[in-house]
């Protein structure tokens, strides 16, 4: 009977955090996933990681911060092997590096960031110095910090606009070098 | 005593304590001041105007700046045509910072800066009161001198400054500008 109550208990909790509208909706509107392309490391380039991989009960692994990099902003596909480096608030650096479909992630206990990230670089040495000068192309630095979000594409969006600088990239479809 | 009597008192008092104020009635406010804000607008907006922080629409407290929100369609983060801080984006910031409480920022105004903490504006990112994104101001950090001394009436723009980058190194490519803060 004790374990009974206990069970009612735990399917009670696990309901109640399932029922989210607002993060429902979120989730529905990223879609489905790409025709072959399984879930894992290699899935659902662009879109913003931690609206799933938040850590909750029942979810797929949280990750602190995850992200795609791409080559140029009119690319379909991400930009594999490139090093992100994260210096936050309290002076720690983390770097981690894109994989094959140019998504990077990092788990909690890689590394959970003081916000806010005051420096973030794609490309470069992995470490946490800025960009080199003339390194457009190859490097390219966020002068703004992060605050609090921990999904990169959630203003990193898809296209640029008024709210969103667009998508993480080291150039311009014109080769210059983004802001 | 006639039975209605405290009946009609009653229905007086309910009355009464429903009315509101007049249609033309208005509150007289005193806010900081405009000319020097530019330098707080831009210190505001680095630490506390993020695309995911009060860089959005969906914040009471609404920043526009060159780095994160745009105020006008056309424009984006960083990138011509407007790269800097427009008069426009820091009109903006100026009306959503004093438009938070204006009858507790009229008295703290009125009395020189003094005890800002009444202000959910500097409660918040002191760690006073909860706060998304944490505490993103030390008291006697640049961002709060630069705040403090702006409700003061003294502005210290140099602290305002030296939150954010005064200008923004231009990259490699030269496309942008050094930006000075404000209009």
């Amino acid at each position: 009977m004790k374990h009974l109550r206990s069970f009612l208990a735990f399917c009670a909790v696990v309901a109640l955090a399932a029922c989210d509208p607002v993060h429902s909706d979120e989730v529905s509107a990223l879609g489905g996933e790409a025709d072959g392309v399984p879930r894992g490391p290699l899935h659902r380039p662009g879109q913003p990681c931690t609206v799933c991989h938040d850590g909750a009960l029942g979810d797929p692994p949280g990750f602190t911060i995850a992200g795609t990099v791409y080559q140029r902003p009119s690319d379909t596909t991400g930009l594999v092997n490139v090093t992100v480096n994260m210096l936050d608030k309290a002076g720690s650096c983390f770097s981690t590096t894109t994989n094959a479909a140019g998504n990077f992630y990092v788990t909690s206990r890689q590394w959970t960031p003081t916000y806010p990230i005051v420096r973030t670089t794609a490309g470069g040495s992995g470490t946490c110095a800025p960009c080199a000068a003339g390194a457009g192309g190859r490097c390219v630095q966020m002068f703004s910090e992060i605050g609090w979000s921990g999904s990169c594409s959630s203003c990193h969006t898809q296209t640029s606009g008024p709210s969103s600088p667009g998508r993480v990239t080291l150039a311009l479809d014109d080769g210059g070098t983004p802001p | 005593m006639k039975p209605g009597l405290p009946l009609l008192a009653l229905v007086a008092a309910v009355t009464a304590g429903c009315s509101t104020p007049a249609a033309d009635a208005r509150v007289t406010e005193s806010v900081p001041d405009r000319a020097s804000f530019p330098d707080v607008a831009q210190a505001l907006e680095h630490r506390c105007g993020m695309l995911d922080c009060h860089g959005t629409i969906y914040r009471n407290m609404r920043l526009y700046g060159n780095e994160s929100l745009r105020l006008l369609p056309t424009d984006r983060p960083l990138s011509p045509p407007h790269p800097c801080t427009t008069s426009g984006e820091v009109d903006e910031d100026f009306n959503s910072v004093v438009g938070l409480e204006p009858e507790l920022m009229s008295a703290v105004v009125a009395d020189h800066g003094a005890n800002p903490e009444r202000l959910t504006f500097v409660r918040k990112p002191l760690g006073l009161e909860s706060h998304k994104g944490g505490v993103v101001m030390q008291a006697g950090d640049d961002l709060d001198v630069c705040i403090r001394t702006w409700l003061g009436g003294q502005t210290q723009t140099a602290a305002c400054q030296r939150v954010g980058p005064p200008t923004f190194p231009p990259p490699p490519s030269g496309q942008m500008p050094a930006c000075q803060p404000g209009p």
